[in-house]
């Protein structure tokens, strides 16, 4: 498993939840790089200081990928730093191999974690919240976190393996499959979020054509915050339109 | 008191580091600090109810590469306070409800344009870093990544502090002061902030096949509620 000892690999796993420590608009995450592949230089260049510093100056340079997913390349780089080490490969093969992977990464990442598990996992917990707050934080931290770490964990020890075996985990993993199941998850859940909390009022304003006339609203009202989403209006600007509406009301 | 504002500093500390810093454990989402918010003043339902509007609102905003998102943890902090407060014991007054989470847009945003001068900060502790290396410093890497942390953690502290402050502030001194005319106003809103949440979940993973998904659910749902109450 390569020249890295347990401790090591297992020092450069922790460090690697801190990976935008230090997240700025130059480098991004070009420190929290850096400070995780650290315990693997120091080890690989153990007997020579200024090959470590070439190689820590290699690895402060620009970089930024989705953070569940840079496991992966941050394994890879390691793999690959200990080959620059002994010799076997240029230095400029490790710059190239991080900016070829951490576009499509972070891409894969954003759709995956960004805009399909969290998602799911925020619905899941509201609806449940209804039931109990508990048992809805319990919900979403459960199920975003179980995917979560597993592919941290699995990421960095396919990385760790070499490039060649994390190409493989990424092809096993089914990324693409797992994102349309969940998208469509999260879609039936929020349905149901929507159609249960309007419902709930739609009976409450009264019973027959006066409820489908309000949930039809509630759809329209739906359908309109999803185009004014669609048009890039904020979230915020919606309620801060809202808002300054109750307060006319409130004047008057 | 003093329990009570070193329990939100520590809350505030370790949502703002899970928000960007370190891993994204999802501790940082409305349902959990509003509802630990709540906690800390004195109703956990009353904030949960809250956050799990907040929950879903903002989602639509997805933080990818350098664009910030509004910050939700904030208006999670304020309105956690706020709702907590500001409920008695058959709970949260819809018209209470609706004005905890329209006030809570402020700290959202005020939240991110601090998100933001943090990052441009952490750019100069970057640059020192990088410095200190080409000197032949390797430890700096370790120091600059702490100092990017510990940043993360006291603007996080401070907006944790001052949100919950401005939130119990709105709880116990503004909302009071509405009448129940007002608050029947502020009331008729409240079912459009769910509706709000549901279809930034649904912008946020809209495809070709998740769009019939979402609105054949909501209308099985309602068609579901109409049949049992018709034939119970």
């Amino acid at each position: 498993m390569g020249g890295l000892t347990h401790s090591v690999r297992r020092k450069v796993w922790w460090r690697l939840f801190l990976l935008q420590g230090c997240w700025n608009y130059e480098g991004m995450q070009n420190v929290g790089f850096a400070y995780g592949i650290l315990p693997a230089l120091r080890h690989y260049y153990r007997e020579r200081p200024e090959d470590l510093i070439k190689s820590l100056k290699r690895n402060l340079e620009y970089f930024n990928t989705h953070p569940a997913m840079g496991g992966v390349i941050l394994g890879a780089t390691a793999r690959i730093e200990e080959r620059v080490a002994s010799g076997e490969a240029d230095p400029r093969a490790i710059g190239t191999f991080k900016v070829a992977l951490m576009g499509s990464l972070g891409a894969i990442g954003d759709s995956y974690f960004w805009g399909a598990l969290k998602p799911m996992a925020s619905v899941a917990g509201a609806i449940l919240s209804l039931i109990h707050p508990a048992l809805g934080i319990a919900a979403l931290l459960l199920l975003y976190n179980l995917s979560h770490v597993l592919v941290r964990l699995k990421g960095f020890a396919a990385g760790m393996d070499g490039e060649e075996s994390a190409v493989r985990f990424l092809k096993e993993a089914g990324f693409t499959g797992r994102t349309e199941d969940r998208k469509i998850l999260a879609a039936i859940l929020g349905g149901a979020y929507a159609g249960v909390l309007s419902s709930k009022t739609a009976f409450m304003s009264g019973e027959g054509p006066s409820a489908v006339g309000f949930f039809i609203v509630a759809l329209l009202a739906v359908h309109i915050v999803t185009v004014l989403f669609r048009k890039a209006v904020s979230p915020s600007e919606i309620m801060l339109f809202l808002l300054v509406i109750g307060t006319i009301f409130i004047w008057r | 008191m003093v329990w009570q504002l070193l329990l939100v500093a520590a809350i505030g500390a370790v949502a703002y580091i899970d928000r960007t810093a370190a891993f994204q454990l999802m501790l940082h989402r409305p349902l959990v600090v509003a509802t630990a918010m709540g906690a800390v003043f004195g109703n956990a339902f009353a904030g949960a109810q809250v956050g799990a509007v907040l929950e879903l609102l903002y989602l639509v905003r997805l933080p990818v590469g350098a664009s910030t998102p509004p910050d939700d943890t904030g208006a999670a902090m304020f309105g956690g306070a706020a709702a907590a407060v500001a409920s008695s014991s058959i709970g949260l007054d819809a018209g209470s409800f609706s004005a905890v989470l329209l006030l809570s847009v402020p700290c959202a945003e005020t939240g991110k344009a601090v998100d933001r001068l943090v990052r441009r900060v952490n750019g100069r502790i970057a640059a020192l870093t990088i410095e200190s290396v080409e000197r032949g410093d390797s430890q700096a890497v370790e120091h600059g990544l702490l100092a990017g942390v510990a940043l993360f953690a006291i603007s996080g502290t401070v907006l944790a502090l001052s949100f919950s402050g401005l939130g119990l502030a709105a709880g116990k001194l503004l909302l009071p002061c509405f009448g129940p005319a007002s608050k029947a106003r502020f009331a008729v809103m409240l079912p459009l902030f769910p509706l709000i949440g549901a279809a930034s979940v649904f912008s946020c993973t809209r495809t070709d096949r998740t769009a019939p998904a979402f609105y054949l659910t909501m209308w099985t749902v309602f068609a579901a509620t109409l049949f049992f109450r018709w034939a119970g």
